[in-house]
């Protein structure tokens, strides 16, 4: 997978000039860091090689290293570990970590074998869907400590998760759900079986004696089904006619109940109709949809898990004799005064003390570039320190903070979210409101007219206006849209998320993160003389700086020859000066540069003695795949605008770049919430794009809400739908299956009810002859299990692309 | 029909059976980790596992 000279040999980052060089089995192979390289050579230590060879994907860019060993040392501690591991029976540890940067199966893979081969170590599940490790140790020979830092040395970031996660509610439910789809699954395939002889026993001639036994047959393989298998509809039921509301659930475990009640009825009466294998059917198909949201669901992951990944886990607190102490972060009080080193998240909100340091909000606020934060500055707890060290006093902690603050939000859009009655609910709750209307009639009229054969007929009435069609209909259109949908990698956590995405009328995204990338790239040089020389130039200036620009501009020179720079000194807020070959250079703003402001701000200056060299234009890098899925959206009729906590002048270039004529800028996560109001005000159906944490209270209160898989947990964790490619081309293929799904789905539904529309009558009335019936409820639900097939097929010309990579064959 | 007699119930034991197999299976975590075993008649050597155990 590895294309040598293309990057890193194990992160993929592009290679500085004259990258260090990692050892694999004797052979040399370029990395972008010495923490890449020790990666590199201690998981061929291990023999594990074979890594690079298997993985699919790269991992993101190791951390510092010694920053990595720091953390894993916190685990130490008795008290601290005291909350995150729990004791087996047999005196084993057992922890549950957080992991961050599982990319592929390859990772999963490396981190399960170089576990296993720390001592003490008995047990490693990896699992690469939640990213979680489940651990299982021997305490005299390895501790958590131990075990973070083999971690880290191959490149991973953990984080071990509260005791109360070890309980692991996901895997019992997501165990529970498999046996559900597994037992309605077998049933129904029992059942069709016994059906299809019952179905030709109609048109041939059958032994009544076998006929009887292929009815009992049927409620044989249909018990556990509806028993077992649909318990969670029963039970959602339940609750919700408990709570004194109306639910999915009711409706759904009232038509188990009708179909399988009416067929067990015909079953001991011995005459008539049986549709075991409907139910069965329907039990399956809205299992499997139920399935396909858990995984999703357990793959965005949950609000709790989220803002435990965004605050670090402990603080470096100083002492009266000013010496640090490690503390755990909920041990930390107002006041109190705290070291964040380089590259550490901050812990609480506070205010700075020491010496001015840079900080990237750019999950917080949006905020793309470096902030520079002075003595007497407020931070932002979850910020991370890009430049340090920081030294702060802690201000406000736990429920206080900001981070605190903009979670609480989430919990409020949520609750308040315009929640429009499902078009399925509707349609099913509808539904059964009439059959059972009909069915009453149908016993009164009965029995005016002949008491003895009311109980018959109103039989008739249920069972034939139960169908599989219409059972079949919605829950086969959205578990068909749902499995589609999975393949081009967007998951959708909301079932009804699929109707929404259709009806949207308004695209809401946000900046930084959503429609650009963190990074800036080089636009432009306008340059006197050589522009390749200016950039070699500019880039031996910039090699040593971790400044987003220098870097940039390094990047940019990649494969330029770059000399060697003397004496650089770096300005605070204006730019960095040396000697290259002799001669003294400047680069940075105008301001530092010509040391005269000018009104052209956003441009990095290269200058000697003699005058400017060469102006760079930077800018944000757009997503791959932005301006396609912008462009496609708005071809769709939908009306799409910006709204960024980002300054101005970024969220109009970024704007004008993608062609948006409405644009926000300096937007707070609770600023963004109130645009979202004023949209609601006007009827629009609002969608949602973003991946930042100030963007999670925006997503949890749209219609429907799109978060990316690579953004903060706090924002996958309120969305509905999450886009886990890294392009955002699929958001427009995703919507125009939605749209199919919705059109198939009305369809169907209109298929079903004027089907049963005209035979329910003559079923009533004894008219319709068994065969007949038989046969026209198999062409029903056939067609409609065929017309939900239709779904993701190509009709009219549709941009090329992404499609391709789901062709029907390949769901699963 | 009398072929029905014997053979009905025998892929209904086979049913339950296969039933039983998959519960098995779930209640043993074998669908814990669907990634990494298709990596693994790609790896050369597995190093030495003395650490694990089942």
């Amino acid at each position: 997978m590895n294309v040598p000279g293309a990057g890193c040999w194990h992160c993929g980052d592009t290679l500085p000039p004259d990258p260090p060089q990692a050892l694999v089995a004797g052979a040399p192979h370029p990395v972008c860091c010495q923490g890449c390289r020790a990666a590199v050579e201690w998981i061929d230590q291990l023999g594990l090689s074979d890594y690079y060879r298997l993985r699919s994907a790269t991992p993101p860019r190791l951390a510092d290293p010694a920053r990595s060993r720091r953390s894993a040392d916190v685990w130490q501690r008795p008290d601290l570990v005291r909350h995150v591991v729990r004791i087996l029976a047999d005196g084993r540890r057992e922890a549950l970590l957080s992991v961050d940067g599982i990319r592929c199966a390859a990772c999963v893979w490396l981190i399960e074998r170089s576990l296993a081969a720390v001592a003490g170590v008995q047990l490693v599940q990896v699992n690469g869907l939640a990213q979680r490790a489940r651990i299982v140790w021997d305490e005299q020979r390895a501790n958590l400590a131990t075990i973070l830092h083999a971690l880290a040395r191959i490149g991973y970031d953990a984080l071990p998760l509260g005791a109360g996660a070890l309980d692991d509610a996901r895997r019992r439910e997501s165990n529970a759900a498999m046996k559900r789809l597994a037992v309605a699954g077998f049933g129904a395939m029992q059942a069709m079986m016994y059906a299809s002889a019952l179905y030709l026993g109609a048109i041939e001639t059958m032994d009544p004696a076998a006929r009887e036994l292929m009815r009992w047959l049927g409620l044989l393989v249909a018990t556990p089904v509806v028993f077992y298998s649909a318990q969670p509809f029963f039970q959602g039921a339940w609750r919700a006619l408990r709570a004194r509301t109306l639910g999915v659930d009711v409706p759904v475990a009232l038509a188990i109940a009708l179909i399988f009640g009416a067929s067990v009825a015909q079953a001991l009466r011995g005459a008539g109709e049986v549709y075991f294998d409907s139910v069965s059917m329907f039990v399956f198909f809205l299992l499997a949809g139920r399935y396909l949201t858990m995984r999703a669901r357990h793959r965005a992951g949950d609000l709790a898990d989220a803002l435990a990944r965004l605050a670090p886990a402990y603080a470096e607190r100083y002492l009266a004799d000013g010496s640090l102490e490690r503390v755990g972060a909920s041990e930390l009080a107002p006041g109190d005064r705290v070291h964040v080193a380089q590259g550490m998240r901050i812990p609480a909100d506070g205010v700075l003390v020491g010496a001015a340091c840079r900080v990237d909000e750019a999950l917080l606020s949006g905020e793309s570039a470096p902030l520079r934060r002075r003595c007497g500055d407020a931070l932002v707890g979850g910020s991370m320190v890009v430049e340090g060290p920081a030294i702060l006093r802690v201000e406000r902690v736990g429920a206080d903070t900001a981070l605190a603050g903009i979670a609480a939000l989430v919990a409020r859009a949520q609750s308040t979210r315009p929640r429009l009655a499902r078009a399925g609910e509707q349609a099913a709750a509808g539904f059964v409101a009439r059959v059972l209307a009909l069915a009453a009639l149908c016993a009164i009229g009965w029995s005016f007219v002949d008491p003895a054969r009311a109980f018959a007929a109103t039989l008739a009435v249920l069972v034939v206006s139960c169908p599989c069609a219409f059972a079949l209909a919605v829950p086969a259109a959205i578990t068909r849209a749902l499995a589609l949908l999975a393949s081009m990698r967007v998951f959708v956590v909301r079932p009804d998320a699929v109707e929404q995405l259709a009806r949207a009328s308004h695209a809401v995204f946000d900046k930084t993160g959503t429609l650009t990338d963190t990074r800036l790239e080089l636009i432009a040089i306008d340059a006197a003389g050589d522009r390749d020389q200016a950039l070699a130039l500019a880039a031996a200036l910039a090699r040593g700086s971790r400044h987003p620009v220098a870097q940039a501009l390094v990047r940019a020179a990649a494969g330029l020859a770059v000399r060697h720079a003397d004496s650089i000194r770096s300005v605070d807020g204006g730019g960095l000066a040396g000697v290259v070959g002799k001669r003294s250079y400047r680069l940075g703003s105008p301001a530092f540069v010509l040391a005269a402001g000018q009104a052209d701000d956003d441009a990095v200056i290269l200058a000697d003695d003699s005058g400017v060299i060469a102006i760079f234009r930077l800018s944000e890098r757009l997503r791959s795949g932005a301006s396609e899925a912008v462009d496609a959206l708005r071809a769709g009729g939908i009306e799409v605008e910006i709204v960024s906590g980002d300054a101005a002048s970024k969220v109009a270039a970024a704007a004008r770049r993608l062609g948006i004529t409405q644009w926000r800028a300096r937007q707070s996560a609770s600023a963004k919430l109130e645009r979202l109001h004023e949209l609601h005000a006007g009827g629009a159906q609002v969608l949602v794009v973003g991946d930042g944490v100030n963007d999670a209270p925006l997503l949890a209160g749209a219609d429907v809400s799109v978060a990316l898989a690579s953004g903060a947990e706090l924002a996958r964790a309120s969305g509905d739908v999450i886009l886990d490619a890294d392009c955002l081309n699929t958001l427009p293929e995703a919507r125009l299956i939605a749209r199919q799904t919705m059109a198939v789905l009305r369809q169907n539904q209109r298929w079903a009810l004027t089907y049963n529309l005209t035979v329910v009558p003559f079923a009533a009335l004894g008219l319709v002859p068994p065969w007949l019936a038989a046969l026209g409820m198999s062409v029903s639900s056939l067609a409609v299990v065929l017309n939900a097939l239709r779904i993701g097929r190509r009709t009219a010309p549709q941009p090329a692309g992404v499609l391709t990579a789901a062709e029907p064959g390949q769901v699963a | 029909m009398n072929s029905l007699v014997v053979l009905i119930p025998l892929s209904i034991v086979v049913l339950i059976g296969a039933g039983i197999a998959f519960f098995w299976a779930v209640e043993n975590e074998q669908f814990e980790d669907m990634d990494t075993p298709r990596l693994l008649p790609l790896t050369d050597d597995p190093p030495p596992n003395e650490n694990e155990q089942p």
